[in-house]
């Protein structure tokens, strides 16, 4: 077998083996808690005074949970739904599927997050290349780490608070809270757009300086690493240019870790990132799933947390595809 | 000095072990006072915890009955952190917080590290299938995105005091232990005191908890207060989004009652700020203390 497809296809066991795992969770901690799942629904229902649909929710959640039969015919029947993508229906918006919910929500995260990893993985990798590099002689890069250090440890959320608090409430320059403002209608229009990305800029600016912070200070420890390696001992003698060896030698090499950090750190970014929604109503899925907690909508908080990790998967796995360019090891399968 | 003169006074052809273990624990002590990160870390997470454990209870307030003081109130010499919308005095709050945070980290760090390090030992010393299984299992737990896991599993377990929200946490917590303990055993087992050690007859149960685990101490230390950060930085995130201990308060719990009451936007910033200064000192604290600790068993990080 071809060492890529062999290291592909591990990589790939591992995610089937989260996939299965969430969804094993998810199987069975509603099992778990005592009380019949199909009760709380309903009471939750009449609190709620709806009548309409109720019976239909109910025979629909019956057959979601797979009720009847013994432990292994109701996982297999859940799995079947799963498949078919039935996520059952959301008990706080009634008519409306858990499916429906999330398609509203995911766009908005994914746009959110993706250009946020993507600039803050880059920026920090970038700027701790040359803080490391040039770390002993210049003083200015000895007086960032600290920063670096605090704003890596701060959660994203609570970093976000701050933020909102600052540039949202004390100088109002951007809008509080949402993704556009109310009485917009999304549209492809210029206004529209203009005005997204303006309530988008302190949730993004909230994970790109936290996450950049984390990258920053992995790729500069790197460096200082590499910077005594004999290779680059041996570059240096052969006359190399400075930014030669930095670029294509110290940073190319240091690459292949901070990937790999990328690739476990990935599932922590999407888990800070739903809670920096919340901080500003963006109506994505932490807010979606920050909803259906205070109002104890369990299908959709299930569901949310199902597609999260698919996503964080597919996401890491399309990473583990991209990995073996940047290391010709495992392309040619050395070990 | 230090580590290598560490590694030979604990060769197995020396037998009086209490002279060799108290001549090492100098040694390791020295090293740890030697180091500043350490130092500050640990005198900063010393000077919290006093004050979360026994702050409290010097505090006449009871920070959980509602309704005893004026609502609102901003900071004032009777109330220096102010009162919160129920009435409560924000200052024993946070002492409370400051205390259960640190006992969940402790306690999830104390189960994650145990766990984790003997999943790890077994993993690494044992290898072949065993290894396979149990690091595919670990590749598993340190891949999966774990806090909407976790706000799956605490929305439907209902999280009623610091135990339960310590149990749930700990579910998480060995997997990355695991796999830094299990990497350091790979290039320990081939040591030649582990080969003495087998042909002297030893079991590899013994040669796990008395030739192997003595070197691990210090990884498993540094580590350890790793963990601990993970432990209070996640059940913040998890608390923040209410799902925390319902009886009590945590600093994640302070910080979901100010937002829940809209503290940020009403001005309120004596209800929000000191929860979220108190869990960055604490993360740092024990930050410095894992890199200080890092630093010792690897020397190499020294010149950052």
């Amino acid at each position: 077998m071809h060492p890529y497809v062999r290291y592909l296809l591990g990589r790939l066991a591992t995610y089937a083996g989260v996939v299965f795992f969430a969804i094993l969770i998810n199987f069975i901690i509603p099992r778990m808690i005592p009380g019949d799942p199909i009760k709380m629904i309903l009471g939750k229902l009449l609190l709620q005074g709806t009548k309409v649909g109720g019976e239909e929710l109910v025979e629909a959640y019956k057959r979601m949970f797979g009720l009847e039969g013994d432990i292994w015919t109701q996982f297999v029947c859940y799995l079947r739904e799963l498949l078919r993508g039935n996520l059952g229906y959301s008990i706080a918006n009634f008519p409306a599927t858990v499916m429906e919910l999330i398609h509203m929500a995911l766009p908005w995260t994914i746009g959110l997050l993706s250009v946020t990893v993507v600039l803050a993985w880059i920026i920090g990798s970038i700027l701790g290349a040359l803080a490391g590099w040039k770390g002993a002689e210049s003083k200015v890069w000895g007086y960032v780490a600290p920063f670096a250090l605090v704003f890596s440890i701060i959660p994203y959320y609570m970093f976000a608070v701050i933020l909102v608090f600052l540039l949202a409430y004390l100088i109002p320059i951007f809008p509080m809270s949402g993704a556009y403002s109310i009485g917009m209608i999304p549209s492809l229009s210029w206004s529209f757009i203009v005005d997204v990305i303006r309530h988008s800029i302190l949730p993004a600016l909230s994970i790109l300086i936290t996450s950049l912070g984390w990258w920053f200070l992995s790729m500069r420890s790197l460096i200082i690493m590499i910077k005594g390696e004999d290779y680059i001992l041996m570059a240096e003698a052969k006359g190399l240019k400075e930014k030669t060896i930095l670029w294509s030698y110290a940073f190319r090499n240091a690459m292949l870790p901070q990937t790999t950090g990328l690739t476990l750190a990935l599932g922590n970014i999407v888990g800070g990132a739903l809670l920096t929604e919340i901080v500003f109503a963006y109506p994505g899925m932490g807010w979606l799933l920050y909803n259906a907690i205070t109002s104890l909508d369990y299908p959709v908080i299930q569901g949310v947390v199902l597609i999260i990790i698919l996503a964080v998967c597919t996401a890491t796995f399309i990473i583990d595809m991209i990995y073996p360019f940047i290391d010709p090891r495992i392309r040619y399968g050395a070990e | 000095m230090g580590l290598s003169s560490m590694r030979k006074e604990s060769l197995p052809i020396e037998r009086s072990r209490l002279g060799a273990f108290t001549r090492r624990a100098k040694a390791v002590l020295k090293e740890v006072f030697s180091n500043n990160k350490l130092k500050v870390g640990f005198i900063m997470l010393v000077v919290i915890a006093l004050m979360g454990v026994v702050g409290r209870r010097m505090l006449p307030y009871d920070p959980l009955a509602a309704g005893i003081f004026m609502i609102d109130q901003p900071p004032n010499p009777k109330h220096i952190l102010g009162t919160d919308s129920l009435g409560r005095d924000i200052f024993a709050q946070l002492l409370l917080g400051i205390e259960n945070s640190l006992t969940i980290g402790f306690i999830v760090a104390i189960i994650g590290t145990v766990v984790g390090s003997t999943i790890g030992f077994v993993a690494g010393y044992y290898g072949g299938i065993v290894d396979a299984v149990l690091r595919s299992i670990t590749d598993i737990f340190l891949v999966i995105p774990m806090l909407p896991l976790l706000i799956l599993i605490s929305s439907f377990v209902r999280v009623v005091d610091i135990w339960m929200m310590a149990m749930i946490l700990s579910i998480f917590a060995w997997a990355w232990p695991a796999r830094q303990i299990r990497a350091q055993v790979l290039s320990l087992k081939e040591r030649d005191f582990v080969y003495m050690a087998k042909l002297s007859g030893m079991g590899s149960m013994e040669i796990i908890f008395i030739e192997l685990m003595p070197h691990m101490f210090q990884w498993m230390g540094a580590n350890f207060f790793n963990s601990v950060v993970w432990a209070i930085l996640t059940e913040a995130g998890v608390e923040f989004l209410g799902l925390g201990p319902q009886n009590t308060m945590t600093l994640g719990m302070i910080l979901y009652w100010a937002m829940y009451h809209a503290a940020v936007f009403r001005g309120m910033w004596w209800w929000w700020v000191p929860p979220i200064i108190m869990i960055v000192l604490i993360a740092v604290s024990l930050y410095l203390i894992h890199i200080g600790l890092d630093e010792i068993v690897n020397p190499r990080l020294r010149r950052l």
